[in-house]
């Protein structure tokens, strides 16, 4: 009997490796050209879509003079960057990253410049905001098609329009949830009270500045927030968890929730841009960290110009429609942002406002790597009382300091 | 009086036994609890990664239905298959290179064996997933790196430094008599016969205890699937499916599918425990008698 079990595996195995690899071609003659595509699996699910094969058979369809074979493979945009410097002869020819990502494939030589009549193009169709978060020393890296950022999401039922313009009106009123723990969300208090990274955020020399009297009186205001009844930690999932069962009224958190928040408040959803806050009897802005999301090219591409072609075409206003039809993706064509139907959406106005007016870019030199865990910690050490109004400044100091130091 | 002593003896080891068995249960509670919570996640109906009650409001056996039908995002079915496959081929590899080598560094006498030992015992003592990203290069350098050859890829990572670890069974092999051998060697055997129809017999055991480890290396690892596999989804194994169900993306919605993936992968471990285990035990009487 296990012989003849292990038999049979060994003949499904020879069967799957004769199988091959699934890859399609086209019909039309010309030029053979093979480009592998790599996207989150939901752009090529067929409950979503099949978004990326849709586009790809248009390009092929808009490009008879070439015989397109693609190939398709699953990397989502935080960690394309990973698969592709990790060995980019072996890499997707097209491929989408999330910006944070970009010093990190332009290190490993593993991203190709988009230049010339591609790049005006492209800065054509998008904000300078949304540009900015992909040029390096003034050369364009990607193309964008969407961006991506936090803000609010709050009950209508129980925060008029006037109380979710502060974050202490709020807490007056109803029970707020905000990832505290969190260093991508944390530092949205400490920006908005004039601290500062790396300059305006593309100056490595310049360093953080998240120390000073105004970082202190931030970390106070901080250590008040954890001991006001009505706002709550939200780690694990408990956020969305009290949206759920209604113990919480308001969170912060970014697209991905959406469809679960709409699925348990209705009708209720608000959603908007950041909040301000109030220190010392003086409204400060949170500012969020905002990023965008873009399709990269590979520079070892045996293809760079249908390459550069397909990536163009996949962060058109065409591509970046369907996939808002399709998956809810925000776009950031500029040109699509104020058609009718996307213009009144409320989530991409939200994730739009909160990008133009209440985020920093998030800066993307690689001494940002050292400022995740200090400000993880500060937000553990206020939750677990052991920084307190006492030693709030040297606290502070030392998280400064650790920002500012190589890291290890 | 003697009666009385006896009795305060008996009292006194109640008291001990009870104090035991107390701390005992204390312990199995506390080792048993992780268990028994991923398994109830398994069954919960509400969905999220976050709740406030230790027991489900409510059950189901919805997730483990999605986990089967919903495949367009995380193709579970495929995974598993691909695991199992993977699994069961470098078992069965690994568990013949580890008793081989073994049986020939326990009864061969060759000039390298000592240094042979030596070199094994130093590289043991390196993290295997140090090598990884030299493993990928040659394993791309001779084309196991697209489509389905990604299987023989992981298979031949995952055996082929079995013979590395041929430490335990060794030292069991030392203990069968060399008389045995002797004998069989008098009657005709060649060495082949004799590790398969005499040592192999009576070393149930520790065939045992290779193939368990043989077989869930494989199945539970996870950076050298991730490594090899690298955008190939369809080549997933499920170390690396469950670890994309608790992305940011994935995490509210497929948390409880992840609780019920947890508990299918170890259904494989378990039946082959329970199979192995009576050959543990017989295999244990056989040496003695041997």
């Amino acid at each position: 009997m296990k012989r003849r079990m292990s038999l049979l595996l060994a003949g499904a195995l020879a069967v799957s490796v004769l199988g091959g690899c699934g890859s399609q071609d086209s019909s039309e003659t010309g030029e053979k050209v093979r480009l592998m595509v790599w996207s989150p699996s939901e752009d090529q699910s067929k409950n979503s879509g099949e978004w990326l094969q849709t586009c790809c058979e248009n390009f092929a369809k808009q490009h008879p003079e070439w015989d397109i074979t693609f190939v398709y493979g699953v990397a989502d945009e935080a960690t394309a960057a990973d698969a592709i410097a990790q060995d980019p002869e072996a890499g997707a020819d097209v491929f989408m990253f999330a910006n944070d990502t970009l010093t990190r494939m332009t290190d490993a030589d593993a991203l190709a410049k988009i230049g010339g009549k591609y790049r005006e193009q492209v800065e054509s169709t998008n904000s300078h905001e949304v540009l900015n978060s992909l040029i390096k020393d003034d050369n364009l890296y990607g193309v964008p098609f969407t961006t991506n950022t936090w803000y609010m999401f709050y009950d209508k039922s129980v925060f008029s329009e006037e109380d979710v313009q502060n974050l202490d009106t709020m807490l007056e009123k109803g029970k707020v949830s905000f990832p505290f723990t969190n260093s991508w969300y944390l530092p949205a208090f400490y920006l908005g009270n004039g601290c500062t990274l790396f300059g305006d955020g593309t100056d490595e020399s310049a360093g953080v500045d998240f120390g000073g009297e105004n970082a202190v009186e931030v970390t106070n205001y901080l250590i008040d927030l954890i001991n006001n009844p009505n706002f709550t930690v939200d780690a694990d999932g408990s956020g969305i968890a009290g949206i759920r069962d209604g113990s919480i009224s308001a969170m912060f958190t970014g697209s991905w929730d959406a469809a679960a928040i709409r699925e348990a408040l209705g009708e209720n959803m608000g959603v908007r841009s950041l909040p301000a806050y109030t220190l010392n009897g003086e409204e400060k802005q949170m500012l969020a960290y905002a990023g965008s999301k873009a399709i990269g090219v590979n520079p070892q591409s045996d293809y760079p110009v249908q390459a550069v072609e397909l990536a163009i075409y996949l962060g058109s206003a065409e591509a970046q429609q369907l996939h808002y039809d399709l998956r809810s993706v925000v776009p950031c064509n500029t040109e699509l942002l104020s058609s009718g139907e996307i213009a009144s959406d409320e989530l991409v106005k939200a994730q739009n406002d909160t990008f133009n007016n209440t985020s920093i870019l998030q800066p993307f030199v690689a001494q940002m790597n050292n400022c995740w865990t200090p400000v993880e910690n500060m937000g553990k050490g206020i939750r677990n009382g052991s920084i307190t109004h006492d030693n709030a400044g040297e606290q502070t100091e030392a998280m400064n300091d650790a920002m500012n130091s190589n890291g290890i | 009086m003697a009666g009385k002593k006896y009795k305060s003896a008996s009292r006194k080891r109640l008291i001990n036994n009870t104090i035991v068995h107390i701390v005992l249960a204390i312990l199995a509670i506390i080792w048993v609890f992780p268990i028994l919570w991923v398994i109830m996640t398994s069954f919960r109906a509400e969905q999220g990664s976050y709740v406030s009650t230790f027991f489900p409001k409510a059950y189901t056996l919805d997730n483990y239905i999605r986990l089967f039908t919903d495949t367009t995002v995380l193709n579970f079915p495929k995974m598993f298959m691909n695991t199992l496959i993977i699994a069961i081929c470098s078992c069965i590899l690994s568990t013949f290179y580890t008793l081989a080598v073994s049986y020939c560094l326990s009864r061969l006498k060759f000039k390298l064996r000592k240094p042979y030992m030596n070199m094994a015992m130093i590289l043991g003592l390196f993290p295997g997933f140090m090598s990884m990203i030299a493993v990928y290069f040659i394993l791309k350098a001779v084309g196991l790196t697209e489509g389905a050859l990604i299987r023989v890829a992981l298979i031949l990572v995952y055996s082929g430094g079995a013979g590395l670890g041929f430490q335990i069974a060794k030292g069991f092999f030392d203990t069968v008599p060399r008389a045995i051998d002797e004998a069989a060697l008098l009657d005709g055997c060649t060495r082949w016969q004799i590790f398969t129809k005499i040592t192999l017999p009576l070393s149930k055991p520790i065939i045992v205890y290779t193939v368990l480890t043989a077989f869930i290396g494989p199945w539970v690892d996870f950076i050298f699937a991730k490594v090899i596999c690298r955008a190939n989804s369809d080549q997933y194994t499920i170390a690396i499916g469950l670890w994309r169900m608790l992305e940011k993306e994935y995490i509210d919605s497929w948390y409880t599918c992840f609780a019920a993936g947890a508990v299918l992968i170890s259904i494989p471990i378990a039946i082959l425990f329970l199979c192995l285990q009576r050959y543990y035990v017989d295999g244990m009487s056989g040496a003695v008698k041997g």
